[in-house]
C-alpha cells in the first residue's frame, strides 16, 4: 500500500491566536496515508490538539489546506479572512474530545441515532438497530436506556466512539480520549480504539499516554512549538528518537512513568 | 377598630371569571416568553453589531422601566403610532408578552453561555449544521438550565398582569375593583383577590424552590 494516495494532506498550515500574537501551528506538512494509524505526541502547548480541531473544522486557520481524498475541504488565504470548509467532505471525518462531549438531555441510543437521522435522513428503526449492534460489540448492550449522567468516564468515552463512528468514518481523530479518566477506566476506552485498530480504521490519535501510542502507532510524530519535529515509525520516534528535543521529551516522560 | 367583616358581600364568581382572564394573559404571554425570548437571546448574543444592539437596546427598555408605563404606553401609544387597533386582550398579552420576553432572554443567555464548548464542537463533529445544533444541543440543554428562573419570571408575569385591570382589561383585579365598589367591602374583597393571587402563585415557587434543590443534588 505504501504507493496509495495519500488519505490526508496538510499543506503548509499556519495559525494563531489573538491576530497573530501567538502562533500554534507554524508550517505544518503532514501526509498520512490509508490505513495508518498516527500518534501524534508532544508537549502542551505544542500544537496537537490545535492540529485535530483545524482537521475537524473547529478552528480558523491563517494559511494552509489540508485536502482528504484527494479534495481539498479546508483552506484559507491569509489571516482574518475566513477559513473555507467543505462540509460534506468533513463529513467524512469522525472526532471523539477530552469530555463533556454526550449530550446530557439524550439518552445513550439517542445520542447515537441523532446524527444519522438529523443529517443524513436515516429512519430511526433502521439507525437504532446499527445502534444496538456498535453497543453490542462496545458491551455496551446494557446502557443502551441509560443517560450520560449515569455512566462512568470510560463507559462515556465508548459511547462517544460508537457515536461517532455510526457516521461511518473513513477516519477517526481521537483529541486525549483518555486524559480525563481515572486511571482504572483507561484501558477498557483504549481496548476499544485498539478494536478500531485491528479493523484497519486509519486514525490520528493525541495522546500522553507512551504505552498506547507504543501499542497502537504504525506511525508517531513529535510536535513542539507548532512544527514537526520528528516523524517515522514508533520505534525510531518513541524508542531511539534522532532529534534532541525528540529525545529530551521521551527521556523525561518516560522517566516520569518508571 | 369597629369594623364588622362581612365576607357573605363577596361574590366569588365575578372573581373567576377575572381570575381565568389573567391566567389566559399569563399563559400567553408565557408563551411568548418562553419561544420568543430563545430567540431573542440568540439575537442578544449575535456576533454581528448590527443584530445585537438593537435588540440589547430592547430588552434594556423593558428591563429599566416600569411595567405599568409599559402596559399603559403600549395600549396609548402603539395603536396612534402604528395606526393598529388590537382587541384589548390581544393589546395585554403583547404588553406582558414583550416584557417577559426581555427577563426570558437575560436568563436564557446565562443558561447558552454556560453550555460547555465542547458539546458544540461535538455537534459539529457530529455533521449538525448550526440550526440543527440550536435546537438540539443548545435549546435543550439552556432550557432545562432556565426552567426555575422561567417559571419564576413567569409567576412575576402573572402578579404583573395586575396591572393590566388600569387599561380595563377585565382580568382578576379588574373584577375585585369593580366588586369593591359595588359592595362597599374593599376590604374583604381585596384580601381574597390577593388570596386568589397567593393560590396560584404559592406553589409554583415551591416548585421552584424543589427544582433548585434537586439541582445543587445532582450537581454535588
Amino acid at each position: 500500500m505504501s504507493f496509495s494516495l495519500p488519505l490526508v494532506k496538510m499543506q503548509a498550515l499556519h495559525k494563531s491566536y489573538g491576530d497573530g500574537a501567538v502562533q500554534v501551528l507554524k508550517g505544518i506538512d503532514i501526509e498520512m496515508k490509508p490505513g495508518e494509524r498516527v500518534v501524534v505526541i508532544g508537549p502542551s502547548g505544542g500544537g496537537k490538539s490545535t492540529l485535530l480541531r483545524v482537521m475537524m473544522g473547529l478552528e480558523q486557520i491563517d494559511s494552509g489546506s489540508i485536502s482528504f481524498d484527494g479534495k481539498a475541504y479546508i483552506s484559507s488565504q491569509g489571516t482574518g479572512r475566513k477559513t473555507a470548509i467543505d462540509t460534506e467532505v468533513r463529513r467524512s471525518i469522525g472526532m471523539v474530545f477530552q469530555h463533556y462531549t454526550l449530550f446530557p438531555h439524550l439518552n445513550v441510543t439517542q445520542n447515537l441515532i441523532l446524527a444519522p437521522c438529523k443529517v443524513r435522513g436515516e429512519t430511526k428503526a433502521k439507525a437504532e438497530t446499527r445502534a444496538q449492534t456498535l453497543l453490542e460489540r462496545f458491551g455496551l448492550a446494557a446502557k443502551a436506556k441509560a443517560y450520560p449522567a449515569q455512566l462512568s468516564g470510560g463507559q462515556k468515552q465508548r459511547v462517544a466512539i460508537a457515536r461517532a463512528l455510526m457516521l461511518d468514518p473513513k477516519l477517526m481523530l481521537f483529541d486525549e480520549v483518555t486524559s480525563a479518566l481515572d486511571p482504572e477506566l483507561v484501558s477498557e476506552v483504549e481496548q476499544v480504539i485498539l478494536q478500531l485498530a485491528s479493523q484497519n480504521m486509519p486514525m490520528m490519535i493525541v495522546t500522553h499516554d507512551m504505552w498506547f501510542a507504543k501499542n497502537i502507532a504504525s506511525r508517531v510524530i513529535f510536535c513542539a512549538g507548532g512544527i514537526v519535529v520528528e516523524d517515522g515509525p514508533p520505534e525510531q520516534v518513541l524508542g531511539a528518537p534522532k532529534e534532541e528535543r525528540t529525545k529530551e521529551f521521551i527521556d523525561r516522560v518516560f522517566h516520569i512513568k518508571q | 377598630m369597629n369594623y364588622t367583616f362581612d365576607f357573605n358581600a363577596v361574590s366569588i364568581s365575578p372573581l373567576l371569571q377575572g381570575l381565568w382572564v389573567s391566567l389566559e394573559l399569563t399563559a400567553a404571554a408565557n408563551v411568548i416568553g418562553v419561544v420568543l425570548g430563545f430567540v431573542l437571546a440568540l439575537l442578544i448574543m449575535s456576533n454581528y453589531r448590527m443584530i445585537r444592539l438593537p435588540f440589547m437596546l430592547f430588552v434594556e427598555l423593558f428591563r429599566c422601566t416600569p411595567a405599568i408605563v409599559q402596559i399603559v404606553w403600549i395600549f396609548y401609544c402603539v395603536p396612534m403610532i402604528f395606526d393598529v387597533f388590537l382587541d384589548p386582550i390581544t393589546m395585554g398579552v403583547l404588553a406582558l408578552g414583550l416584557n417577559l420576553m426581555a427577563f426570558n432572554a437575560e436568563a436564557y443567555r446565562a443558561a447558552i453561555q454556560a453550555v460547555p464548548r465542547e458539546q458544540l464542537d461535538a455537534g459539529i463533529a457530529l455533521g449538525l449544521s448550526p440550526l440543527q445544533r440550536i435546537l438540539y444541543i443548545v435549546f435543550p440543554t439552556a432550557f432545562r438550565a432556565s426552567i426555575p428562573v422561567l417559571l419564576t419570571n413567569g409567576i412575576v408575569i402573572f402578579q404583573q398582569s395586575a396591572l393590566v385591570a388600569i387599561v380595563a382589561i377585565q382580568d382578576l383585579m379588574y373584577q375585585g375593583k369593580t366588586l369593591a365598589t359595588e359592595t362597599y367591602r374593599p376590604i374583604e374583597t381585596f384580601t381574597v383577590v390577593a388570596l386568589i393571587y397567593f393560590a396560584v402563585s404559592f406553589p409554583i415557587t415551591q416548585i421552584v424552590g424543589l427544582l433548585e434543590r434537586r439541582r445543587q443534588l445532582l450537581s454535588s
